[in-house]
């Protein structure tokens, strides 16, 4: 994590008021030829004029690292964890981290000790899917005073992923027939034995598969599901999708993904230049968002 | 906070109309309240229908908006009601802010050195408000943020002291004539009546301060300072004239020469006096009796006292010389002046002037005899005298009065009897200040006299109060008090307890030191205006270099200040701890100039076992290196020596690795 050595004062919104208040005793004391006045002028001037090294000292030694964000889906929150450092030997208050790129989403910590750290989490709103850099971030304070604001430049190499946003139907498509189903597939459907899941019991299946012991905890009937009875891998296929908008293509997509995932039925998924081989699990399920998230309509046309 | 915005209000209690700062204290208590329940004004029409009352009611209070009062009337009932609304932390540093301009109006009404003390306390608490307010929830609310202000206030004083000395004082011509927002009660009016001084008596506020710059110590005997001399005669009224005229000049000479004749100056020496008179609206200027040269700004009126050209709004110092020789000559229009009389004197008065005359013409002769006649004649001394209606009532029916009632009735008698008279108003005594070797008159000290012309002597100073009142000439503020006891005039026990109070050593001793302080700071920091900062640069050899040089050469200063504080402040907080690590990644970079460059994944150990390999011919330094550095880092415990002896090494390595 580089970070600019020195921080920068900037004027707050609070100085102009105080420039305002100053012109005023100015104006009051020069008019009167006052040296009370001159005196509180000068003093208010002095304590402003003092109070900046003491904003920009409250920054010294102090570090911030950025941790990895989880990813979200778009239209969702960003949680993105930091840690501040205090290095110094007193106590630093008032320390802002602001996220520039990021509408100045600004999360504050009122005070951390001597040599101790502080975790914050910026909250910010995820917009567009993708792969987004945090390339830098700001350490504020304007303790003291607030007439004056201490900023240092963070640069900082930290990602996140947002995948699309979940849209469209949430029925899965039906379409385990056509050339995606390879013979290692059927081979699953046949097999009849691997333990996939639980679901919820619908009155007047089979009691066979019901989980008694779960049951016997005081939990709802359930059906235990075995890979040989779904229905199947799933082939989500980015091609056959009749939507002409491509993000209402991935929008759909990531919702069948999740609710694939949900229901534990293996699925696989298509798109230009990628194809993805059926499987449940969250590394699948991550892989399969990831490149959805990633994905760039542009390349591919241009191929 | 809310004692912070307290302080600023003590100077407003005394010149506005008493429901201005009272209705502050309530929107503040009601903030109070309202807050820890939740409670906020929130409607609009509330807020603005508050607000029309205000400013109706002060405006109803006032009069008009323009004069100054009203002005900061507004803007204390305004922050009142600001107060009541303020919620957020931006109406937070509103306030704030506005308790700054708060200190500025406490300053226009008045400038003493009390409101000067509770204006500075109101602005450090207003700075721990700021400062608290920004501190968020960290922990310890109160004893962190003043020490943090304090911080700043001590780090501050060097640069309000090169501001206040150095900093140019622009005059844009901006001058903002105020209206006199005091009424000129302070001090006397140009009209001597009955009561004028009475309702001084009681006041102790001061008057005037005054050094003796030339003998150090203070004259002996009674010190009458002369105010004011009135010439027009009403009876038991007498007036000033409305424009003193300037007293011819071509006089002065004829005082020097006749020091030698007068039998009166040949024991009279010239008193130098530096006089800091407290600001009183109207124009008279004290001296002790009597002023023989003009000072600036002023003119020696014909009757020997000084009178200000502009009014004294503010406090002002100036140096004086007296002297108690007099005039050896009175032109006839002088003359036809001091013998003048109303003519609705009663018969009964003439005749008692008239008695005196025809005993013995003399003028000393009737001079005891009018002084006899207050002695023997049952007359007394007192604060509380009651109005009279005319002379006779004075003389013959009640005999109770003030010094006013006795200079008037004695100066009228005597030019009854022929003999040329004036009354003169000032004031008489005053407490000396030991520990600042001035002495302080108060408005309590006011007093009044007679002036007679006797022809060998000149004007002469008589005071038919000590006549009635033997003791009053030497009076001072507690003997004062005491004869108001005597004569039964206050409730006795009270005063008596008070009287005790004022008279013991350390309250005497604790005056002293505050009077001291408030005539330094009345005397050095008030009178440092503009024309005198001239001076001083001038003295110091800055002056001519123009204002903007100046205010350059400021900054400059202020922010070499800015800048040490800063690396002060940097090297007491910079980490301890860091130090060994600083040390060995300064080993790493010299071993890195001989050529073995740490792998960042490399441990120590690792690193110096590659390190001794490379560089066989300082091996066992390098591995005395590494593992002192990994005791230091990873021992719970380390000898006392040890950093001390890891600096050596490292510091040496380098060194000798170089032969």
């Amino acid at each position: 994590m580089k970070a600019a050595k020195f921080p920068l004062a900037y004027p707050t919104a609070g100085f102009g008021a105080l420039l305002f208040v100053l012109g005023a005793m100015w104006y009051a004391a020069s008019s009167q030829n006052s040296a009370a006045i001159y005196l509180l002028l000068f003093m208010l001037v002095s304590v402003f004029l003092v109070s900046i090294p003491h904003t920009l000292i409250n920054l010294a030694s102090v570090k911030l690292t950025v941790e990895s964000a989880k990813p979200t889906f778009a239209g969702d929150e960003v949680c993105l964890p930091v840690e501040i450092m205090n290095n110094s030997r007193a106590t630093r208050y008032g320390i802002e981290v602001v996220l520039p790129e990021a509408d100045k989403t600004r999360e504050r910590v009122d005070y951390i000790p001597r040599e101790s750290a502080a975790r914050l989490t910026l909250r910010f709103p995820a917009r567009h899917r993708g792969e987004h850099k945090i390339a830098k971030l700001d350490l504020t304070s304007c303790y003291p005073l607030g007439f004056m604001r201490a900023s240092k430049r963070i640069a900082s190499n930290q990602t996140y992923i947002v995948y699309p946003k979940p849209a469209g139907s949430s029925q899965l498509p039906t379409n385990h027939s056509s050339r995606f189903v390879d013979s290692r597939a059927e081979q699953d459907i046949g097999s009849g034995d691997d333990f996939a899941g639980v679901r919820d019991y619908v009155p007047g299946e089979s009691q066979r598969h019901i989980d008694w012991k779960a049951v016997a905890r005081g939990q709802p009937l359930m059906m235990k599901e075995f890979a040989a009875e779904t229905k199947g891998a799933v082939r989500l296929d980015f091609f056959e999708l009749r939507f002409t908008d491509t993000e209402e293509k991935l929008s759909q997509l990531t919702l069948w993904v999740i609710e694939a995932e949900r229901v534990r039925r293996p699925y696989g998924l298509r798109l230009p230049g990628l194809e993805i081989s059926p499987a449940v699990g969250q590394m699948h399920f991550h892989r399969c968002l990831r490149a959805l998230s990633l994905f760039r309509q542009k390349e591919h046309d241009a191929k | 906070m809310a004692a912070a915005l307290v302080f600023t209000l003590p100077p407003f209690f005394d010149s506005l109309a008493i429901w201005v700062p009272s209705l502050f204290l309530l929107s503040l208590g009601l903030k109070f309240w309202m807050e820890p329940r939740g409670y906020r004004l929130r409607s609009i029409v509330l807020k603005l229908i508050l607000v029309a009352t205000a400013i109706t009611a002060a405006l109803i209070t006032y009069g008009s908006a323009s004069n100054i009062e009203a002005g900061i009337s507004l803007l204390v009932i305004l922050m009142s009601l600001k107060i009541l609304e303020a919620h957020t932390a931006r109406e937070f540093r509103v306030m704030v802010l506005i308790g700054w301009v708060l200190c500025l109006c406490g300053l226009f009404l008045s400038q003493d050195f009390t409101t000067a003390l509770c204006l500075l306390f109101a602005f450090a608490l207003l700075t721990v408000a700021l400062v608290q307010f920004h501190r968020g929830a960290a922990p310890g609310a109160v004893w962190p943020p003043v020490r943090t202000t304090c911080n700043l206030l001590l780090q501050a004083l060097p640069l309000v002291v090169l501001f206040f000395l150095v900093f140019p004082r622009i005059n844009a011509g901006l001058r903002l004539e105020l209206r006199p927002f005091r009424s000129t009660n302070i001090g006397f009016s140009d009209k001597l009546s009955p009561g004028k001084i009475t309702a001084l008596a009681n006041s102790s506020d001061i008057a005037f301060r005054a050094e003796f710059p030339g003998s150090g110590t203070r004259p002996l005997g009674p010190m009458y300072w002369r105010g004011v001399v009135m010439w027009r005669c009403d009876g038991i009224e007498w007036r000033a004239p409305y424009e003193p005229r300037p007293k011819p000049m071509s006089n002065t000479p004829d005082v020097a020469a006749s020091r030698g004749l007068s039998v009166q100056s040949s024991n009279a020496r010239e008193i130098q006096q530096r006089i800091t008179l407290a600001p009183h609206g109207a124009r008279w200027m004290f001296a002790l009796d009597r002023p023989i040269k003009s000072v600036r700004g002023a003119m020696l009126a014909r009757g020997d006292y000084l009178w200000s050209i502009p009014p004294i709004r503010k406090s002002r110092q100036y140096d004086v010389v007296s002297s108690e020789i007099s005039d050896k000559e009175l032109t006839a229009k002088e003359r036809a002046d001091s013998l003048e009389v109303p003519a609705s004197i009663s018969p009964a008065v003439r005749d008692l002037a008239y008695s005196w005359t025809s005993q013995n013409p003399d003028p000393r002769s009737v001079i005891s005899n009018a002084l006899r006649f207050f002695r023997t004649q049952g007359f007394s001394y007192s604060l509380t005298p009651g109005g009279y209606e005319d002379l006779d009532e004075f003389l013959f029916h009640r005999r109770v009065g003030f010094c006013e009632h006795y200079a008037a009735s004695f100066a009228t008698l005597m030019r009854l009897a022929g003999i040329p008279a004036r009354v003169v108003v000032g004031y008489l005594g005053g407490e000396y200040n030991e520990l600042g070797h001035f002495i302080l008159v108060r408005q309590a000290d006011a007093h009044a006299w007679c002036e007679v012309w006797l022809p060998e002597n000149g004007w002469t100073r008589v005071d038919p109060t000590s006549a009635v009142a033997p003791g009053r000439a030497s009076l001072d503020l507690t003997s004062f008090l005491e004869t108001n006891i005597a004569s039964g005039q206050m409730g006795v026990r009270r005063n008596a307890w008070i009287a005790g109070l004022l008279r013991s050593g350390v309250v005497t001793n604790v005056r002293f030191v505050w009077q001291t302080l408030s005539y330094e700071w009345d005397t050095r920091l008030l009178a440092f205006d503009a024309d005198v900062q001239d001076v001083f640069l001038a003295s110091m050899g800055i002056g001519s270099s123009g204002p903007l040089f100046l205010i350059v050469e400021i900054l400059l200063v202020a922010i070499a200040l800015l800048a040490i504080y800063f690396a002060w402040m940097q090297r007491r907080t910079r980490s301890r701890l860091d130090r060994v690590k600083a040390l060995y990644e300064y080993f790493c970079q010299k071993i890195a100039r001989l050529g073995v460059r740490r792998d960042p994944c490399e441990g120590p150990l690792d690193f110096a076992r590659r390190a001794a390999q490379s560089l066989p011919n300082e091996s066992s330094r390098i591995r005395q290196i590494a593992d002192a550095y990994i005791l230091l880092r990873y021992a719970p415990q380390t000898a006392p020596g040890m950093l001390d002896r890891f600096t050596k090494e490292v510091n040496a390595f380098g060194k000798r690795a170089r032969y």
